[in-house]
């Protein structure tokens, strides 16, 4: 098990150039958790994972990692406990699989220090969960869609980080490999104690497998809490201007929604 | 053991990594023995060995040692800045067109090269100095220009192309109101060859590759990984910032160094770090495989200048006529492909 590390977001301001993106923005979240950070499009959900992973400084207000501010910490310590996985990562051209997760390392290797057999072990263990070992030597270009994603969740896990930001790790996957992957997520939660916090669009999926959800709106929290808490009609019409029906999911007992557009209604 | 599952392939690379690398040095050992020895005249190795050990050959000993030497060790070390400069430029930016003869560093140190030796008829160590200083002055201002909450590739490049060619239309006014004597003496520099150095020269050269090519070499580790991206990079714990700095630093420093000793060698820079990444594959750093890339342009392409072609051109030439179609080739397949290095 890891040890539970507290990242908490104090009144935040961010933004790019003149624009102000976030404001005013609290939370907390919970250590050994999931949590997902649902929203409409453009409301700041992935630039408050920039700040969160520090990517992006803050323009007031902090983010601290067990009390102490991240913006002030030294790269590589940070770095070892906190891994990001971003949008759309770059690999580089002809890249095995094996050397992607091997990146993965990298925090944990000063100026001098070689690779050992502990870094074999880690990449060994990262590739075996995602179960991706036997591509281990293909080149990341070959890899399908669903393969390249759990070659990047295998680096991330290599990385071997108590806390994981996941922007949107979804996108661009059939419906069959977004299960996969949000359950090799839970996995990693449920054996390891790693907090999760990503950012999702499908709301049935994020209410499914989070336990905390947090929903932003003009780059302020508008909900947060259980997804029984969040996930109402209410909250996903002022949210996303989409009238909804929300029901319990006979599957997982969690709150599943039904958006309601303006055809294709059939007559009560 | 579970990690028997991934040690064997990457002792596998490892393997072939250094094998490659071997090879590569031979071909950099070999060629500088082919400066040595074939000539206009062919001395044979025994001789070659007996003039670098000291003794005094009759007959060898000023070809070999005079002539042959100085250019074969200036060749070697100013490919070797050339080729390890523009490599780490075009990883830390991940775009081959990063490379500094491409985005005005080198274009800087020849337009101040040139004014010297047309207005001020400055020639030597002092011609020498002035390049470097405009070589790091140009790096420079591009980099203040493209400055904005960090430093972007993209921008960094467009700025970069911009200023090459204000200081290039600058190259041509000066060439205009050249007098004749200094216009042969600017061409001559402006065309990059290492005909005519000599063995002193070496010291800057060395001492560059020593200085700025371990500050670029201490930073490989971090090279290959912001090859994942500055987001990416940053996530995994490298300051990107201070990195990048640290890095193009020492990269302008041997370019503009380089430079400053044999003029404008065309395209080295640009041509040694896809050429590194195509032969030794995507596993580790590309840069002393590009250095050793670049002694071989400058070795092969000066030895080529000399003895293979039916008149003899400087090596700035030769590798220029490699490095044109190349860039074609890299655009359109840049184009199809998306990114690449």
């Amino acid at each position: 098990m890891t040890i539970n590390h507290r990242l908490q977001v104090q009144d935040l301001t961010a933004g790019y150039g003149d624009r102000t993106i976030i404001e005013g923005l609290g939370i907390d979240l919970l250590p050994g958790r999931i949590t997902a950070i649902v929203g409409a499009n453009a409301c700041g959900k992935s630039t408050l994972l920039r700040v969160m992973s520090r990517l992006l400084r803050p323009r007031g207000g902090q983010v601290t990692l067990d009390g102490a501010a991240i913006h002030g910490m030294p790269t590589r310590a940070l770095a070892r406990v906190l891994g990001l996985l971003p949008q759309s990562p770059i690999a580089p051209e002809g890249i095995t699989v094996a050397d992607l997760v091997g990146r993965g390392r990298h925090p944990h290797h000063g100026l001098m220090s070689r690779w050992g057999p502990a870094d074999d072990h880690a990449v060994a263990t990262a590739l075996e969960v995602t179960r991706i070992t036997d591509l281990a030597d293909r080149t990341v270009d070959e890899l399908s869609g669903g393969q390249r994603q759990r070659a990047w969740i295998a680096k991330a896990l290599a990385h071997d980080a108590d806390l994981l930001l996941l922007d949107e790790p979804t996108t661009f996957l059939d419906v069959a490999h977004q299960i996969e992957l949000l359950d090799l997520l839970c996995d990693l939660n449920a054996r390891r104690g790693t907090t999760i916090v990503m950012v999702l669009h499908d709301l049935n999926l994020a209410a499914r497998y989070a336990d905390q959800l947090i929903a932003l709106r003009a780059g302020r929290v508008h909900a947060q809490g259980s997804p029984e808490a969040v996930l109402t009609e209410a909250t996903i019409a002022q949210v996303f201007g989409l009238t909804a029906r929300v029901m319990r999911d006979p599957v997982s007992g969690c709150p599943m929604m039904l958006p309601i557009g303006r055809h294709r209604l059939a007559a009560k | 053991m579970i990690a028997t599952l991934v040690t064997p392939g990457r002792h596998r690379r490892l393997t072939r990594r250094r094998a490659v690398m071997l090879a590569l040095a031979a071909v950099v050992a070999g060629l500088f023995m082919l400066t040595l020895m074939l000539g206009q005249s062919l001395t044979p190795p025994g001789d070659v060995l007996r003039v670098l050990a000291g003794q005094d050959v009759p007959g060898a000993s000023f070809t070999v040692g005079q002539l042959r030497l100085p250019r074969a060790v200036i060749a070697t070390l100013a490919g070797m800045c050339l080729g390890l400069g523009g490599a780490a430029f075009q990883v830390m930016l991940r775009n081959p067109l990063a490379s500094p003869d491409i985005i005005g560093v080198s274009a800087g140190a020849s337009a101040a090269a040139v004014f010297a030796i047309v207005f001020l008829s400055v020639s030597g160590a002092s011609l020498s100095i002035i390049a470097i200083a405009a070589g790091l002055g140009v790096a420079a201002l591009i980099y203040l220009l493209s400055f904005r909450d960090g430093v972007s590739g993209a921008r960094l490049i467009l700025v970069g192309i911009g200023i090459s060619s204000m200081i290039n239309s600058f190259i041509a006014y000066a060439l205009v109101r050249a007098p004749g004597w200094s216009l042969q003496e600017a061409l001559r520099w402006l065309g990059g060859s290492v005909n005519a150095v000599r063995i002193e020269q070496a010291g800057p050269l060395l001492a560059a590759l020593v200085v700025f090519g371990g500050l670029v070499l201490s930073r490989s580790r971090d090279l290959e990984t912001l090859r994942m991206g500055d987001d990416m990079a940053a996530a995994l714990g490298v300051r990107v910032g201070a990195v990048r700095l640290s890095v193009m630093m020492g990269a302008v420093g041997m370019i503009a160094v380089a430079t400053s000793v044999t003029g404008p060698i065309a395209f080295v820079a640009f041509l040694a770090g896809p050429i590194a990444l195509r032969i030794i594959g995507p596993h580790g750093s590309v840069l002393i495989p590009a250095a050793l890339i670049g002694a071989i342009l400058v070795l092969g392409g000066d030895y080529g200048g000399k003895f293979l072609l039916p008149a003899r051109y400087p090596v700035g030439v030769v590798t220029g006529a490699l490095g044109a179609p190349f860039l074609i080739w890299l655009i359109i397949r840049a184009n199809k492909t998306g990114g690449s290095l």
